[in-house]
């Protein structure tokens, strides 16, 4: 069958097993959101310019941890299924599968970002233009793509029972060093010295970008140069499961 | 010709699965694939569904490599065990497998030749295992495809259960190809017009199912004589109960009964010296 409908498919499935799992769905889209009020709203609502920074890294943090989560632990529980079994003998190339996965989370991450972004306006002084926000959802995706492939190298090298806390684990240490919770030049002086090279670091210059605050090209190169690596080790560790599984 | 194995053989670490394994499955053929646990058949299956490659040998699936995706669509499967998205819905999982093939069964028709039709709305981890089973042929079926593997269709089910699918399975299994893997002799002699008996990754057997028992010949017949219960295994079961009934000997709760695979193997691997 054509790929589209294949994708249309795959897709429908994902997001109807997300939307009968409310127990896992409400709380990964409000959690971000909720961090956001505890930690940095009492900074944010005094300046709009602190609220643009807080909100925007935010905004990578929802993305990373849905993506790493969909993807991560996802992959790794099903991936030992009889069901995994059964749905490769079906006519689907791995490209429509892979595909599925990829919207339905960037969905659920710029849902999860969405609620960030709307408690921001309610509550705080945030000063984006329409075409700022507009950007903003544009570099969300693109910032999101090398935690995607971080996300499936997880998936495939990881146990199911090991996925949750090590999800869990590159989830909160890259959001902290990386500035997403509090601004870098607040973290202990030898995390600000790795913090640049971090990918979610990059991810929230990226954004931080279009108030002018950091460079969108030196953010995007490094976000490149990430996307090759975790491409690789995605890669590999697919290669790997094919391998022990359906040798 | 639909598949074929030619010379096939498979190792894993330690163990010899397959050893030089050839057959070969033509249109319209229903082919049982017989052995005990252990015997090579699930790895048979594995590789001429392209879940697994062959060390040694060729297997053609529609004259090509069974890891062609393309050709997957002449080919319906069912699930060996029964583990389904457990939030998904009947009538959600035979559509998502019903939307990979060209020109699918009509839903509500799957739905009630399997006897799904009331279950249509429920969540697949509320079915019980006979449901569960159902739903698995089903999706074999769903695509209507030339070609259906059914991979022990029938574990796990009472005896009226697996009659009725058996039914099923033969209506709906009309005009298409069907290889299906059982350890049931009763299952492969129900519904096949050609039998490979396999043990140890070796083909013991390939014909059909009357060859198949004149070849198994043995009956096993129990009653309860006059000194207690007796067993008599023999090859002419009609003349035993004639002679015992002209001997006027008082007996009762006489009962015929077929040879169980093992003793079916016995009396293969013991033709075969």
């Amino acid at each position: 069958m054509s790929a589209l409908i294949l994708l249309r498919a795959h897709t429908r499935i994902q997001f109807l097993d997300l939307l009968r799992s409310p127990g896992y769905v409400v709380p990964t889209v409000i959690f971000p959101a909720m961090f956001y009020v505890l930690f940095d709203l009492p900074f944010a609502r005094m300046r709009s310019d602190v609220a643009n920074a807080t909100t925007l890294a935010f905004i990578a943090f929802a993305i990373v941890g849905v993506t790493l989560y969909q993807f991560g632990v996802g992959i790794a529980q099903e991936r030992g299924r009889p069901w995994e079994r059964y749905v490769r003998t079906l006519p689907v190339a791995i490209a429509a599968r892979f595909g599925a996965r990829i919207v339905t989370a960037m969905l659920f991450g710029l849902l999860t970002a969405a609620v960030v972004a709307i408690v921001a306006r309610a509550l705080t002084p945030i000063d984006l233009s329409l075409a700022q926000w507009l950007t903003v959802a544009f570099y969300a995706l693109c910032g999101g793509i090398p935690f995607v492939l971080m996300g499936i190298a997880i998936g495939y090298w990881t146990s199911a029972r090991a996925a949750v806390p090590i999800a869990t684990a590159c989830n909160l240490l890259l959001a902290f060093a990386g500035g997403l919770w509090m601004p870098p030049q607040d973290l202990p002086a030898f995390v600000q010295a790795v913090s640049p090279y971090l990918p979610t670091r990059m991810f929230a210059d990226l954004l931080w970008s279009v108030t002018g605050s950091a460079s969108a090209e030196r953010a995007l190169a490094g976000l490149a140069a990430y996307t090759v690596i975790f491409a690789i080790a995605a890669a590999r560790g697919y290669r790997r499961d094919e391998r022990t599984r359906y040798a | 010709m639909i598949l074929r194995f030619d010379d096939v053989g498979k190792s894993y670490v330690g163990t010899r699965a397959l050893e030089a394994l050839s057959f070969q499955i033509d249109r319209g053929e229903i082919v049982a694939l017989l052995g005990p646990n252990g015997a090579g058949k699930t790895t048979a299956l594995e590789i001429a569904l392209g879940l697994r490659g062959c060390d040694r040998g060729s297997v053609q699936l529609f004259g090509t490599s069974p890891r062609n995706v393309a050709i997957r669509r002449r080919l319906g499967v069912t699930p060996q065990e029964s583990g389904f998205p457990d939030m998904l819905r009947v009538e959600e999982i035979l559509t998502f497998v019903a939307e990979h093939y060209p020109a699918p069964a009509a839903i509500s028709e799957t739905l009630a030749a399997f006897g799904l039709t009331s279950l249509a709305r429920r969540r697949t981890g509320t079915l019980s295992q006979g449901e569960s089973r159902r739903l698995a042929v089903a999706l074999a079926f769903v695509g209507n495809p030339e070609f259906v593997v059914l991979d022990e269709p029938t574990t796990g089910l009472d005896v009226e259960s697996r009659r009725r699918l058996w039914d099923v399975v033969r209506r709906t299994g009309a005009g298409r190809s069907i290889l299906l893997t059982t350890h049931h002799l009763e299952e492969a002699q129900a519904l096949a017009t050609r039998i490979l008996v396999i043990d140890c990754g070796r083909l013991l057997f390939d014909g059909d199912p009357d060859a198949l028992r004149r070849r198994v010949g043995t009956r096993r017949l129990t009653y309860l004589g006059t000194d207690g219960p007796v067993v008599v295994t023999t090859a002419n079961t009609d003349e035993y109960v004639r002679d015992l009934v002209d001997s006027g000997a008082d007996f009762s709760n006489l009962e015929i009964s077929q040879p169980s695979l093992e003793e079916a193997f016995l009396s293969l691997t013991g033709g075969a010296k």
